[in-house]
């Protein structure tokens, strides 16, 4: 049997599987992640609005009533839910990501979760990098392809696509599935007047379940920073 | 301008077949890989806005298919004893347990490839993914796609030159 023969075999059991799930199902699944998604963010606004409520009313009421009404609410814990809650968390999960300055200077970005964008974005930049970072298929809208080093480089998929400059990606292509996903940037790599856009698809939070998007931008201050 | 929907129900048609048999190669097991695939489709609905945009979608939702399927295995191997994930699906499994639809010979005999070998059968000839795309989606380099596709295309010759022909001549 010569190889296109059995390449036209192969292909020909195209078609003989069906997926049968109906497109309406996928997608009312598809809003239920996003919803999940979102969940935290809701619930970071539902504990900052309680916040402000309980400030708003120990403002208006006056001391005594206070006292004897909410006689907690006068503790240093209770008057400050919103900065006690958020604080414990990171004590009970993972580290999402970590930066780390190497010998050399360049800065090794391992993520274990795709979450706190912002506070990876102002990390990055005052590390000197060029950067817009945002996560779950969200992109800034400012960044533009820079223009000869527009391609993207797709995490897991390892290396980059087109030149790179200054990026290079961690992994170990025997065990891609369990290696962190781990890049290394060289600020003083990076091409004249460009930045770095990081983004992520897929699901936030979840370790084996989004894909890091490396690219090249034009650095601007609505972009990268600077 | 057309609706994100109408996109998404568009690529979900036209690809989720392709994608379905080539998770399909790759875990062994129709109503595993149907699963797998439905829940990478609904994440590429949670993701359009990003996904339309990747340069090959298909290798999106059969990448993450597949990461679900790790992940799945990561999690009930704690609560369950179960043999490793690529043990399960490097087995020599039968026609039974794979694609109803498939060609059990077929079948069983991409099923008898190393995972990975399935995975580039999967990408390159079921997806119609060139090389450089395949190596990307996989993390591996280009050479070693070229490498695995060489071995498994010499495995599946040697499993099914007798039984084809047998078949053609008959």
């Amino acid at each position: 049997m010569i190889e296109d023969e059995l390449i036209t075999v192969l292909r020909q059991q195209r078609g003989k599987v069906v997926m049968t799930t109906p497109v309406e199902q996928i997608i009312s699944r598809g809003h239920a992640v996003r919803n999940r998604r979102r969940a935290p963010g809701l619930i970071a606004a539902a504990v900052g609005a309680a916040a402000a409520a309980a400030v708003a009313v120990s403002v208006a009421l006056p001391a005594s009533r206070l006292a004897a009404s909410h006689p907690a609410s006068g503790s240093p814990a209770a008057s400050s839910p919103a900065t006690s809650h958020p604080a414990r968390l990171p004590s009970v999960r993972l580290a999402a990501w970590t930066v780390t300055e190497l010998a050399d200077g360049r800065i090794q970005v391992t993520f274990r979760e795709a979450t706190d964008a912002a506070r990876l974005q102002r990390t990055l930049r005052a590390d000197g990098i060029p950067v817009s970072v945002t996560f779950a298929g969200k992109q800034n809208p400012a960044c533009q392809p820079y223009s000869s080093h527009g391609g993207q480089a797709y995490w897991p998929f390892g290396q980059s696509t087109g030149p790179l400059n200054g990026v290079s990606f961690i992994h170990n292509p025997k065990d891609a599935y369990t290696t962190p996903y781990a890049l290394v940037i060289d600020p003083s790599a990076l091409p004249a007047g460009s930045g770095l856009q990081i983004t992520t698809s897929g699901v936030p939070g979840g370790a084996d379940n989004f894909q890091l998007d490396v690219g090249l931008v034009k650095a601007s201050p609505q972009c990268t920073g600077s | 301008m057309r609706s994100p929907r109408l996109d998404f129900a568009e690529f979900y048609r036209s690809a989720k077949d392709d994608c379905l048999l080539a998770v399909l190669v790759s875990v062994g097991d129709r109503d595993t890989a149907q699963d797998l695939v439905a829940e990478a489709f609904a994440r590429a609905w949670a993701s359009w806005p990003a996904v339309s945009r990747h340069p090959a979608p298909a290798a999106w939702v059969v990448r993450t298919a597949l990461n679900v399927g790790v992940s799945r295995w990561r999690r009930h191997r704690r609560e369950v004893a179960v043999p490793d994930l690529a043990l399960v699906a490097d087995r020599p499994a039968a026609g039974e347990a794979a694609g109803l639809c498939v060609d059990p010979r077929i079948m069983a005999a991409l099923l008898r490839l190393p995972a990975r070998q399935r995975q580039v059968i999967a990408l390159r000839l079921v997806l119609d993914m060139d090389t450089e795309c395949t190596a990307r989606v996989l993390g591996i380099a280009p050479g070693t796609v070229q490498a695995h596709l060489g071995r498994a295309m010499a495995s599946l010759r040697s499993e099914l030159v007798s039984t084809l022909q047998e078949e053609s001549q008959s």
